[in-house]
């Protein structure tokens, strides 16, 4: 889906990439990354498995240190014009700011309010109004306030796997985040569920910047604004999805896309 | 000569006719090998329970409504006296009681034996027990879960702390003994205390200005009774809750930090409640044990009689007109001194029964009497633990 508005031009892109190399320990997993999010689009990361996808996401919530020596070793990522690497930045902050739902649905074995509710307890908020409202405000979003707004105080592991994973995501939106981190969402959900998930993706786009990765190209035409192919952590192509899905520049994104190698 | 390989019977029916071969024999034989094994065990577990419950049943329980015998339960150990008259007539009774009776019968009278610890009951034994238990198994959780979190959390993996998990399981194998002595020097002798007149023996004092602080032990009492035994169950507790948290999914943590939680919240709100159950069924074992160690409260908190619970320490009475803040203070003295009396203990007062005084029918009474209720408490304990770790599990259930 092409951007019709030009204003988002002129405004600077909130998550970019500046010639990043990635490594653990002693192997480098990305080099010399070059890539831009734009601010309400969605992004998609695709790519052959292993090629660094999902390392590159979690670059940007800084979600790869918990892993052991594992590090930007070149270049800086920046997320709202600030280096997310610098000193001052706390990362309980970044990560209430970035946002990020898991490949596996991951409720917390409470009720679908405590869920919800969870990301704005730790930062603070007791009072039973505010989290009232940002609980229905967050599950409006996900589209499940209405099946859900009577049995708050339910287990959340007894929802099926597409609302335990929109639950996931009503969760990660519960803090009002600037940017959505989305890794492989749909990858475990039967078909109905991955379009229900789909369509909220691009409705989630109007408050939110989403980026996600997924291993199915189809789903990136159907769903992101603009692409990233990625192949052994080299970014090969970024542009339009339809310009890249269309008319590839690149020998490799063309092998890729024809189904050649996965 | 190369021999011929023995073809099994081939039934055309059935394809998969069993094989009465090496393998099955072998089978059979394992199976009922362990069968045994198991029986043995079972065996020698229901003959203790059963011999202490045919014994001791007759002696704490009785026939009538509340089918407890009350006295045995609500009284503190005394002497028992057993008085003879000249018919042959047996009669048991208390020390006052035994005055009384010889008045009445005057020359009547055949004989009179005393037996120590046997008359009464054993209220004093179970508060103190029950005492014991709750400290050290406070002390133990508080600081095994601390230690497990920082083991398994916040550590980094290296040789430090490998050494650090080997100390924790030697820990598990010194002798109670050792604890004992252990607590003896630790907690009696050498432990800190806040005082205006420090002991002589105190091997090192601060003074603070308005008070000193004193390194002259605890004496013998709960406080430190519980302390030694807290560190006769830490092992269990640490390497128990260690793999509770580490059964916890890594998806949790991983959530929790990813919503911007620091590493404290998110074990206190994503890692803890769901090791909780697992926890506290590891204190069972921690209960039981703490229950029935007796080489460690020897030295450092037990006695083979006092005639008073606790609670009941000697205070100055105060005057009529005495201020309400007063009596505040003499309250919470008196609560204060739950832990700092010393006190009887159950498994220590069995020891007494059976070790330290003459053996006749009614010692005996009195030991099975005590080792049933000693089996009951200690039951009860672990079922309460159970039902806990039960009520926890449907709440947290992942």
């Amino acid at each position: 889906m092409p951007p019709s508005d030009s204003s988002s031009k002129q405004l600077p892109p909130v998550v970019e990439f500046r010639g990043v190399d990635f490594c653990y320990s002693t192997q480098t997993v990305l080099h010399n990354i070059h890539l831009s999010a734009e601010r309400n689009r969605v992004t998609a990361l695709i790519g052959p498995s292993g090629c660094g996808k999902s390392t590159l996401l979690r670059c940007v919530n800084r979600m790869n240190e918990r892993f052991i020596s594992a590090r930007v070793s070149q270049g800086q990522v920046f997320v709202k014009g600030k280096n997310i690497h610098d000193a001052d930045v706390d990362l309980t902050q970044l990560r209430k700011q970035v946002g990020m739902v898991f490949q596996k649905s991951n409720p917390f074995p409470k009720s679908i309010y405590d869920n919800v509710a969870y990301g704005l307890r730790i930062h603070g908020v007791t009072t039973k109004d505010i989290l009232d409202d940002a609980v229905e405000r967050a599950l409006r979003s996900a589209v499940l306030w209405q099946e859900l707004k009577d049995r708050l105080n339910q287990n959340a592991l007894r929802l099926s796997g597409g609302e335990q994973q929109r639950l996931c995501i009503a969760r990660a939106i519960a803090t009002n985040p600037d940017v959505l981190l989305m890794d492989e969402p749909c990858s475990a959900l039967d078909p109905i569920a991955t379009l229900q998930i789909e369509e909220l993706m691009q409705q989630l786009a109007r408050d939110y910047t989403v980026i996600f990765v997924t291993h199915n190209m189809q789903q990136a035409v159907r769903v992101s604004d603009y692409t990233a192919f990625l192949h052994l952590g080299k970014l090969i192509e970024f542009g339009d999805t339809e310009e890249l899905f269309s008319n590839p520049k690149q020998k490799l994104t063309e092998s890729y896309l024809r189904g050649t190698f996965s | 000569m190369i021999p011929t390989p023995i073809h099994p019977k081939i039934d055309p029916a059935n394809p998969f006719v069993g094989q009465q071969s090496r393998n099955q024999t072998l089978e059979s034989f394992v199976r009922w090998v362990l069968r045994f094994g198991t029986l043995v065990i079972v065996s020698v577990t229901a003959a203790i329970v059963l011999h202490i419950a045919v014994k001791g049943a007759p002696v704490a329980l009785s026939r009538e409504w509340p089918f407890v015998n009350v006295a045995f339960l609500t009284e503190l150990p005394s002497t028992l006296h057993v008085i003879q008259d000249n018919q042959g007539h047996i009669i048991e009774t208390d020390v006052n009681g035994a005055d009384v009776i010889k008045m009445q019968l005057g020359a009547n009278l055949r004989e009179e034996k005393t037996i120590s610890y046997s008359g009464g009951g054993i209220l004093g034994p179970i508060v103190g027990t029950a005492m014991l238990v709750i400290v050290s198994v406070g002390v133990a959780l508080f600081l095994g879960v601390a230690s497990a979190i920082y083991l398994s959390e916040y550590a980094s993996h290296g040789k430090f702390i490998e050494m650090v998990r080997l100390a924790i399981l030697n820990l598990a194998g010194v002798p109670s003994v050792v604890f004992g002595l252990f607590g003896l020097g630790a907690f009696v002798l050498t432990a800190p205390v806040f005082t205006n007149s420090p002991l002589d023996r105190a091997i090192f004092t601060l003074p603070l200005g308005f008070t000193t602080l004193s390194f002259q032990g605890w004496d013998t009492c709960v406080l430190s009774g519980g302390f030694t035994l807290a560190f006769v169950i830490l092992p269990v507790i640490i390497t128990a809750s260690e793999q509770c948290l580490q059964a916890v999914p890594l998806e949790f943590r991983e959530t929790s930090m990813a919503l911007g939680a620091t590493r404290w919240q998110t074990i206190w709100r994503a890692v803890l409640p769901f090791a909780t159950p697992g926890i506290l069924t590891s204190s069972i074992l921690g209960i039981a044990r703490a229950a029935g160690e007796t080489a460690p409260i020897m030295f450092t908190a037990a006695l083979a009689f006092k005639d008073k619970l606790p609670w009941q320490k000697d205070q100055i009475p105060l005057p009529a007109d005495a201020s309400l803040f007063a009596h505040w203070e003499q309250s919470i003295q008196r609560f204060l001194a739950i832990f700092t009396e010393s006190v009887q203990a159950l498994p220590y007062h069995i020891y007494t029964l059976a070790a330290r005084i003459p053996q006749n029918e009614y010692s005996e009474r009195a030991q099975y009497g005590s080792v049933f209720v000693f089996l009951i408490l200690v039951a009860s304990l672990a079922a309460t633990s159970i039902w806990m770790r039960r009520s926890l599990r449907a709440k947290y259930k992942w």
